[in-house]
């Protein structure tokens, strides 16, 4: 049986043939749960179905009433329970306000923007500048300059990366009936929110 | 159909290049057996020790993706991958249950090994560098239950610098220089010899240990993961709980291939002797045991002397063990007193047990040498051996992969419900059902490879009615065919194609011969 030639040119498979293949079919069977256990493998803290506070500094959560025009503040996301984690870069972004000039006046979300603080071009952590004639975002160590309305890097290293490296990412808002400001469930890719430190496809 | 196993594609050509390739590397020198049928797994027990080892291997380097060996994260770090983290609580149920398995599969090993006299003709360095890898292996297992830091974890370092302090003279210095200042050292560096020193040089001993032929098993291999995903399924390891040293801990003994240790100390006689001296005296006659065994044979049976030593030794860890487990459950009674063992009567169990086991032993040889006797002057009895018929070989394993998706399925919805250890429990019975695939597999093929002769085959497999028209018209064969698609109506579909297929040439080579 093992010298008889298996191809007769018939549509038939042999029997041999048939046992390997019922193998090969139980081997790839038995590894496929294996296959999911690939989640292991990337933190599943920044992935959530759920809006979140905009917490401020000191605890409160930011509302339009009472949130200045033109102004700026850090904020933790995803806040986490453990304060090491609070403390990263990739944690860190900055709530602002618009000025009144860009629509920082009205008071539903599109008066807010939140942008990733971490540098498109070397991870430095930049911020809001209010003052007159800046009114952007600054990078301290090679001089970036974010345009608050789009996150997009108009002057310095950042501005010259070719998209999506020169587009903050962002977090969506929504105001709810008294005011306050919620992050809205984020995508993690460069057509939704962007990717922190990688950057964001302007839509 | 278009599938042909037996073209060289590009792809299979590729992998024979590299198998090739691989004539120049190390691993050829290595013989590596896959056997063919059914072998005693006893034979091979070092080759299971050593897959735990790579299962261990994988799964700790995973963990260490998410493990944080920090003081006051250590333990918080194992809950999230337990709780938190996809698949952590697989990961680290595998983790825990392999350990376990490696140092029991070790032990075995070496008594398997002991009792056969394989540590003789030249295999005195084999037999040595198992006992060093077996005790690293202990201690590998014991670093590792340590760094979560839980109570039972604090209970075992404190022990363990205790125990090494206690040493004469070089005590103290070792005890610096291995375990640190405080807390915050041992955390780190039992994480550094867990995950680094000790798998270093295990991996160093193990490529000494390896003998030239090693018999690679697939469906041990696999019926041992699975057993290992199965145990964690049902007795998910527990957390414990969290270290404080406020908080007065509660009654905790170690894992269960050192409480024959905890029970000498329990006896709170001198540490050195208790904890040090006698372990170490333990391993010092494993280590020179092939050096005294001056039996000319191999068999237990005619080794009396090594095999009692080797009985004693087995039954004063047993007892042991089962001591360091036992705390007198009277609660009205103090901790303390609950907790020490009297020395005085511990020694003397283990003294008695060598007499005992003296006697058990010369027992045993003399009801196995008077069965072998007995054997002998009986006729030789057939062994009897299970044959499946080739078409139930297809039934069986379109069965078992029929059970497999089903298993899968059931996993992927128990993960999607939160069920982690009903899903790790449904893995492991997917990793046994593979065990018996393909231990069919491999019986197909040898069926395969020695078919009985064609006549009777054929006889066999049609009915009384059906071989008197065979015989009648065996040389008609147009009428033979048709019999036998009467014959194979009633079964599957499967088996028709095949006996069809089969008759198309029984009548093709008839037709042949009659021209």
């Amino acid at each position: 049986m093992s010298e008889q030639p298996v191809s007769r040119g018939d549509d038939r498979i042999s029997r041999r043939d048939f046992l390997k293949l019922l193998a090969a079919a139980g081997t790839v069977l038995t590894f496929t749960p294996f296959v999911d256990w690939g989640k292991f493998l990337p933190n599943p803290a920044g992935s959530t179905n759920e809006k979140s506070k905009v917490e401020l500094p000191d605890g409160s959560q930011a509302n339009v009433k009472t949130f200045k025009v033109n102004h700026a503040e850090a904020i933790i996301y995803p806040k986490s329970e453990d304060p090491a984690l609070n403390e990263e870069a990739f944690r860190t972004w900055q709530f602002i306000r618009l000025p009144s000039e860009l629509g920082g006046e009205k008071n539903d979300a599109s008066a807010f923007r939140v942008y990733s603080m971490v540098c498109l071009h070397l991870w430095c952590l930049w911020k809001y500048w209010p003052g007159e004639g800046r009114k952007r975002g600054e990078c301290p160590c090679h001089g970036s300059l974010y345009d608050p309305l789009t996150g997009l890097a108009f002057a310095g290293p950042a501005s010259l990366q070719s998209p999506p490296s020169n587009v903050l990412p962002r977090l969506d808002l929504e105001v709810d009936k008294d005011g306050n400001v919620w992050i809205l469930p984020p995508n993690w890719s460069v057509n939704g929110n962007g990717v922190v430190g990688y950057g964001r496809f302007i839509t | 159909m278009d599938v042909s196993l037996h073209k060289e594609n590009s792809l299979v050509r590729l992998f024979k290049w590299i198998y090739s390739g691989l004539d120049r590397t190390i691993f050829m020198g290595m013989k590596f057996t896959f056997p063919t049928r059914f072998v005693s797994p006893l034979g091979f027990l070092g080759m299971l020790t050593f897959i735990l080892f790579i299962i261990l291997g994988i799964t700790g380097a995973l963990l260490m993706l998410w493990y944080e060996p920090i003081l006051d994260r250590a333990w918080d770090s194992v809950e999230n991958i337990n709780d938190t983290i996809p698949y952590g609580f697989h990961m680290r149920n595998i983790h825990y249950h392999a350990s376990n398995a490696m140092v029991m599969m070790a032990i075995l090993h070496m008594y398997y090994q002991y009792f056969s006299g394989r540590y003789k003709i030249r295999n005195e360095i084999l037999w040595v560098t198992g006992i060093l890898i077996g005790v690293l292996t202990i201690l590998e297992a014991f670093t590792g239950y340590d760094i979560i830091f839980s109570e039972r974890a604090e209970l075992a370092i404190s022990i363990a610098a205790s125990l090494t302090n206690s040493i004469p003279i070089i005590g103290p210095d070792m005890r610096d220089a291995f375990f640190g200042a405080g807390f915050h050292d041992f955390i780190l560096r039992f994480y550094a010899f867990h995950v680094f020193f000790l798998p270093i040089v295990l991996i160093g001993l193990m490529a000494l240990h390896f003998p030239r032929f090693l018999v690679f098993d697939v469906p041990m291999v696999m019926a041992i993961s699975g057993a290992v995903m199965i145990t964690g399924g049902v007795f998910p390891v527990e957390m414990g709980l969290k270290f404080d040293p406020n908080v007065p801990p509660g009654i905790t003994v170690p894992e269960w291939y050192l409480t024959g240790l905890y029970a000498f100390l329990r006896s709170a006689y001198d540490k050195f002797v208790t904890g040090v001296a006698w372990p170490g005296l333990f391993i010092f006659t494993l280590l020179i045991i092939p050096f005294i065994d001056r039996y000319k044979k191999f068999s237990w049976k005619d080794r009396p002397i090594i095999t009692a030593i080797g009985i004693t030794s087995i039954a004063q860890i047993i007892v042991t063990t089962y001591w360091g487990f036992y705390i007198d459950p009277d609660r009205t009674k103090s901790l303390l007193e609950r907790l020490v063992i009297d020395p005085i009567f511990l020694y003397t169990v283990m003294i008695a047990l060598v007499p005992l086991s003296f006697g058990f032993t010369y027992l045993m040889i003399k009801l196995a040498k008077n069965a072998e006797a007995n054997a002998k002057k009986q006729p030789k009895k057939q062994v009897s051996s299970i044959n499946l018929p080739q078409n139930w070989i297809y039934y069986v394993f379109i069965a078992l992969i029929g059970f497999q998706i089903y298993l899968n399925i059931a996993a992927y919805y128990a993960i999607l419900n939160g069920m982690k250890n009903i899903s790790l429990f449904y893995i492991g019975i997917i990793m046994l059902v593979f065990a018996g695939m393909f231990h069919i597999y491999r019986h197909g093929r040898s069926v395969a490879n020695n078919p009985p002769p064609p006549y009777i085959q054929t006889r066999a497999k049609l009915g009384m009615k059906q071989k008197a028209i065979t015989d009648k018209t065996l040389s008609d064969s147009k009428e033979l065919s048709s019999n036998n698609g009467n014959n194979v109506k009633s079964k599957g579909l499967l088996s028709k194609v095949f006996k069809v297929r089969k008759q198309n040439k029984n009548s093709f080579e008839k037709m042949w011969n009659k021209e």
